[in-house]
């Protein structure tokens, strides 16, 4: 084992996320998934997300120590998501982590969520190093973040509304697909021809930045449009081009931020990052252009307790320990 | 018997250490929020100025609720993780338990108010029982109205505690029969007394059954706007 053994808990949305980690080591990571539980809503219910989380956590949090084969008083720290997300769901894993670390007497480290995506890279890809251009998007978060350095983060683009999750979400609940979203209209769309039907590429003047809510529009007034004239395109052509509009849009911006800032490094993280034609898109991308590419597998794009070790063990490291009179954060802004 | 109480299941949050029911220490803020950022400093200082560390710990108690959700989550996944770390047992008391236990001195029947929000209110009747409380109807939610109705109804001089204070004006007028008395908030020090009557018998709740008492389902909104459910390709679900 290299590097401290850290316990990181992540409950800032919909997903009771535990893992032990040692240096880059996953020991182990469980995940408790809500995902039943808010599909009849068609997205996350804040409060039916609180919920669960207290339900889960403690035995979360008992199985990623016996799947590690890891006692509570062998940690050096605990690690849990401060913000940003869901305040009754991050209070959960938040007060759970700092009182497990103040029994044991080990330090506790708050870490902002969108810090944790950065981290996941590097669990698989040891060599993933900044400088790069991380793509984080998610349902609850769309931003492009150049990484100079550990610690240093600046903010490129960002959505000006709809998160690209939320955009897919949305999109699948109107064609009937059901939640979440990503994943529904990956599947629907296989083997599906997404040359039908051009959707618009929104806030083509802004070279980061995305906007996702004329596409739904769009998609709604094309199909009530196709629907009155008795002429709805087969459903995997239609998923295919909203999918294909909606990952044109977050491989250019992030592409642009790779020209701009000159790095060699692109990596991503979100849960739509686990999307295969958006993964497909971004290695031919990275190749053209000679970058390399460390998109984590599809189980560490998505929300979960590792990278908030990952990132924890960073912020141990620089000494970052978090006072015990913190509290949770909703707006946590990297880089601030 | 050394117990940790935790309550912060209203706006009031506590702390309490006591050797049995004989407080040891105690630590107290009223505000509706910041749950979270009281917690662990308060159980910081209760330990240290008792002297005590935490695996002297025997049994942890905690408030369950009804009353503000976010506090009662605090509260409990505290508690389980300081009850995992240290393997002690847990005792769970309702809010409206802590209430009536605490007023119980004369005759009247008892009936504590939770304010859990939205206009809602929790109460229980209880009576007096040699040595405490016990239960002498059911837990309900009720509006400001509701609870005028149901006290009104109740023939026997009663007592009401909790959060009077906060009731709409209207809701004990002409209820000549109610008297109002103390404690305003359910604290951690009559957890205390509750939990070393339990834990003297041997009657702890599993930490996997130390739930929320929310009495109130979830509020599913979602924050964006509905579309239509038809969906285009029917079944295309599943
Ligand atoms: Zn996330």
């Amino acid at each position: 084992m290299t590097g401290p053994l850290i316990l990181g808990i992540e409950t800032s949305c919909d997903e009771t996320g535990v893992a032990v980690v040692a240096g880059n080591e996953i020991l182990s990571t469980v995940l408790a998934s809500q995902i039943d539980a808010h599909a009849r809503f068609g997205g996350v219910v804040p409060e039916v997300a609180a919920r669960a989380h207290v339900e889960a956590i403690r035995p979360m949090v008992h199985l990623a120590l016996r799947q590690a084969g890891v006692h509570s008083d062998q940690l050096d720290a605990v690690a849990a998501t401060q913000g940003p997300g869901l305040v009754g769901a991050l209070m959960v894993g938040y007060s759970f982590g700092k009182a497990l670390a103040w029994t044991l007497g080990a330090p506790f480290i708050g870490v902002d969520h969108m810090e944790g995506h950065l981290f996941a890279p590097r669990l698989e890809h040891g060599d993933f190093e900044p400088p790069a251009v991380v793509l984080l998007a998610s349902g609850g978060h769309s931003q492009i973040v150049h990484v100079r350095g550990w610690g240093e983060y600046e903010i490129l683009g960002a959505t000006i509304d709809d998160a690209a999750g939320e955009a897919f979400d949305k999109i699948a609940r109107f064609m009937g697909l059901g939640f979440p979203g990503g994943p529904a209209i990956d599947k629907a769309a296989e083997g599906g021809d997404a040359s039908i039907v051009r959707f618009p590429r929104a806030l083509r003047d802004r070279p980061y930045d995305f906007s996702f809510s004329g596409l739904k529009t769009s998609v709604v007034t094309y199909l009530e449009k196709a629907k009155a004239s008795q002429s709805v395109p087969p459903l995997p052509d239609v998923a295919a081009a909203v999918q294909e509009a909606i990952v044109d849009v977050l491989v250019d911006k992030t592409f642009n931020a790779v020209a701009q800032t000159g790095v060699e490094s692109v990596a991503g993280g979100g849960g739509v990052l686990a999307n295969r034609r958006l993964r497909e898109r971004m290695a031919e991308e990275a190749n053209r252009r000679g970058v390399s590419l460390h998109l984590p597998s599809p189980a560490l794009c998505t929300d979960n307790g590792a990278m908030i070790a990952a990132a924890g063990e960073f912020r141990l490291e620089r000494g970052d320990v978090t006072p015990w009179v913190t509290d949770v954060s909703s707006s946590l802004r990297l880089g601030s | 018997m050394k117990i940790l109480a935790i309550d912060t299941a209203t706006s009031a949050s506590s702390v309490a250490l006591g050797d049995g029911d004989q407080l040891a220490a105690m630590s107290v803020r009223v505000d509706r929020r910041g749950h979270g950022s009281f917690l662990v400093p308060a159980v910081d200082f209760c330990f240290q100025s008792a002297g005590w560390r935490p695996p002297d710990i025997d049994v942890i108690a905690v408030d369950i609720g009804p009353g503000l959700f976010t506090g009662i989550r605090a509260g409990i996944s505290t508690a389980q993780a300081i009850a995992a770390a240290v393997g002690a047992p847990m005792v769970a008391v309702s809010s409206l338990t802590a209430l009536a236990v605490r007023a119980a001195t004369g005759r009247r029947r008892i009936w504590p108010v939770v304010d859990i929000r939205r206009g809602q209110y929790a109460t229980r009747p209880f009576r007096p029982v040699p040595g405490g409380v016990a239960p002498d109807g059911a837990a309900e939610i009720v509006s400001a109205e509701g609870l005028h109705n149901l006290l009104d109804s109740d023939a026997e001089d009663t007592l009401m505690v909790g959060d009077v204070e906060g009731l709409p004006a209207k809701t004990l007028r002409g209820l000549h029969q109610v008297k109002r008395g103390r404690p305003r908030y359910p604290s951690a020090d009559v957890l205390l007394e509750i939990a070393s009557f339990h834990a003297a018998r041997g009657q702890y709740v599993r930490p996997e059954d130390v739930r929320p008492l929310y009495m109130r389902e979830p509020d599913a909104r979602i924050n964006w706007t509905d579309f239509r459910e038809e969906g285009m390709w029917p079944g295309a679900a599943e």
